[in-house]
């Protein structure tokens, strides 16, 4: 059978809900240490993971684009 | 009998061999690879105690001082296996280059290394230190392109104000305390730690610390494609031993490292070019064991927790880091390009390199049983039980731009990307997939039995990384870094630009210095100089013939004086007498010629006169 990108994102889609699944269970199952009182949300990692990737992305091209980014040739 | 035979030299002179070995290949190549086997045996019978063993020194006395060439101990030992272990793959990799002395640079250069990682006192680390930055130098040189020259250059002047810094802070400590052992250096706000703040800049500067960082991303891209895999491991790690020996615990590491951190995955966004891109994540990488030697207080358990996290981590950072460079340099290599504008969709060209290099993306992304995990892990729970927050924070944000551009941008951008290749490709030479192949199975050993390197640690290490709280938390970040990165990847095509950094300073001041020099500078002094030979001429033509000049310049101050109210037809009578005068009293030879005897005369009546005004003047003040 040969892999599709259908089948790719079923797989995502799986091991997306089963991370989230996963984070829940360990809550219940009390085998959190945690240190900071976020540690304890059982999606925490999930949503800085999604916010935190979507910060990086638009804050560093906004840095980039409006300051940092010059033509290939800017030093010579 | 032999006490010891220190590894380092095993490279540095095993290297002059080299050059020598003419006729076949393969007699080379197996002579490229023995060194390090043979470096890695020695430090086996190190660990055995069967040569020097741990926690005793070895010391050559030179005039006066002791110098310790072998100060073994378990600190030391890490480091000196991983740069041996990573060596050997380093060499696999570059077995096939013809260029001897390509191979002789990168010999001095892990040798120098080994040579810090094993000196026990200031000038011996002085000393490793300087060839450490002059062999590296030939592995940017060797792809003899202009932007490598250049960038070589400004890699050279840097790392040279590095070792001033270095020099100046040693003999200020030798001079303070009587001393030359290199122990932790003294801290604290105050003129008397000038020693320990020059040799701190010396350190940081080579474990690449903003903003004295510039030179790591610019040079390292340039370098060839071999020489760059070395390059990544040996300067910046051998500045975090070097760091950890002198200066664990110092509060402003943890932050500069967690800057570090952030600053790297921000560049990386920005950045084109894939080598490049990949240099700024090891400005990233090394600000998580810098963040760790800041932690590091000696004695407390987070210290002893993060000291070791920086040790083990710089071990793995070595490994997956130096697969990430051979597979960019592999294509690279194949394509001769190396820019993510003019990649893509070259994936089933070279799907074996696609997917070792996807090993060391999944390491430096810290995925579950790859050796990113288990090391960064322990710097992370470190911060934790020091309840840092902030840095907490900023390092766990730095591990998703780490996944976002290492493991997603950059082989999307690479390798796919597009419905169509960009140009032919092809899987690299065998050694050098050969190499790969090794390091990624090195990664992986790791990461699954990470026991390995926990039991060569400094510091007897009590951490489980695969605590289920850990695995999950880490998954869900990576994952849901995945489900971001695609939605957004339309933003993060490379575009054909370069980003500006701290070089910007030196770069641009160096142009704006030559451009002083070449145009206003260069004026001026021109101007100087003409005016000066016309002041010269004037003079020479004054006494060629002063009474005729004195004439010729009197006749032209009366004209200048009676034009103005004099009738037209008289002015004009002036000019002509004055042309007039000019012509028939030319100045070109003098009127009256002296002879040396009349000459001497006037000599003489001067002098007399001098006499003369000598004795009035004695005579007069008494």
């Amino acid at each position: 059978m040969k892999i599709t990108m259908r089948h790719l994102f079923l797989m995502l889609y799986v091991s997306l809900a089963a991370g989230v699944l996963a984070g829940v269970l360990v809550y219940h199952l009390h085998l959190l240490h945690p240190h900071f009182w976020w540690e304890k949300l059982p999606v925490f990692s999930a949503i800085y993971g999604f916010i935190g990737c979507i910060i990086i992305i638009v804050a560093s091209k906004a840095l980039g684009h409006h300051w940092l980014q010059k033509e290939e040739d800017y030093y010579d | 009998m032999i006490e010891w035979f220190h590894p380092g030299l095993i490279y540095i002179f095993g290297s002059l061999l080299i050059p020598v070995l003419r006729g076949k290949m393969r007699v080379k190549q197996a002579y490229l690879l023995l060194l390090p086997a043979v470096a890695f045996i020695n430090l086996l019978l190190m660990s055995r105690g069967v040569l020097l063993s741990e926690g005793k020194t070895w010391f050559l006395s030179f005039l006066g001082y002791e110098l310790t060439f072998g100060r073994i101990d378990r600190l030391s030992m890490v480091f000196a296996y991983i740069f041996v272990i990573a060596s050997f793959c380093m060499i696999l990799y570059a077995i096939h280059i013809k260029e001897n002395w390509q191979h002789v640079a990168a010999f001095f250069y892990v040798g120098s290394t080994l040579g810090v990682v094993f000196a026990g006192d200031l000038f011996v680390l002085f000393f490793f230190w300087e060839v450490m930055a002059w062999s590296s130098l030939f592995l940017i040189w060797y792809r003899r392109t202009k932007a490598a020259y250049g960038a070589g250059f400004r890699y050279i002047m840097v790392h040279f104000f590095g070792g001033i810094c270095l020099l100046g802070g040693v003999v200020l400590q030798l001079q303070n305390t009587g001393s030359i052992a290199f122990e932790a250096f003294g801290w604290g706000l105050g003129s008397e730690y000038l020693a320990s703040y020059l040799v701190f800049t010396a350190f940081i500067i080579n474990a690449a610390v903003p903003p004295l960082h510039a030179w790591l991303a610019d040079a390292y891209p340039e370098a060839t494609v071999t020489g760059a895999v070395f390059l990544t491991a040996f300067t910046t790690k051998s500045a975090i031993y070097v760091l950890i020996r002198g200066f664990p615990g110092v509060e402003i590491l943890i932050w500069l490292g967690a800057i570090m951190a952030v600053y790297g995955v921000v560049y990386a966004v920005l950045e084109n070019d894939i080598r490049r891109l990949l240099a700024y994540h090891i400005i990233s990488q090394v600000g998580y064991m810098v963040c760790g030697v800041g932690m590091g207080v000696f004695g407390t358990a987070a210290g002893e927790m993060a000291l070791n996290g920086a040790a083990a981590h710089a071990f793995c950072h070595i490994l997956y880091k130096a697969l990430l460079f051979m597979g960019m340099g592999a294509i690279i290599e194949v394509t001769g390009r190396s820019k993510l504008t003019e990649l893509g969709g070259i994936y089933k060209y070279m799907p074996i390199t696609f997917w070792l290099y996807m090993i060391g993306a999944f390491s430096i992304s810290g995925f579950p049983l790859f050796n990113g995990f288990v090391s960064k892990t322990m710097i992370v729970t470190a911060s934790a039980m020091w309840h840092y927050s902030i840095i907490w924070l900023m390092l766990e944000g730095a591990s998703i731009g780490t996944f976002l551009h290492t493991g997603l941008k950059l082989p999307w951008g690479a390798w796919f990307a597009r419905e169509e290749p960009v140009c032919e490709a092809r899987e690299p030479p065998k050694n050098m997939l050969a190499a790969m192949g090794i390091t990624a199975f090195l990664c992986t050993l790791l990461g699954v039995y990470p026991k390995i390197l926990y039991n060569m640690l400094p510091y007897p290490v009590h951490y489980e990384p695969f605590a289920a709280g850990h695995v999950v938390a880490m998954s869900q970040l990576l994952l849901f870094t995945f489900v971001a990165f695609w939605l957004l990847r339309g933003m993060l095509h490379g575009t054909p630009t370069i980003t500006l950094d701290t070089d910007w300073f030196y770069r641009i001041t160096g142009k704006r210095v030559i451009w002083f020099c070449e145009g206003p500078l260069m004026a001026f002094a021109n101007y100087i100089d003409h005016n000066v030979m016309r002041m010269a001429g004037f003079f020479v033509w004054v006494s060629r013939n002063p009474m005729a000049a004195l004439r010729i310049k009197g006749e032209e101050a009366r004209l200048k004086v009676e034009k103005p109210i004099a009738t037209a037809e008289r002015a004009a009578e002036y000019e002509r007498d004055l042309e007039e005068v000019k012509k028939r009293q030319p100045a070109e030879e003098p009127m009256v010629r002296l002879n040396i005897g009349n000459a001497m005369l006037l000599v003489l009546i001067f002098i007399a006169l001098y006499l003369i005004a000598m004795f009035i003047h004695g005579w007069l003040i008494k």
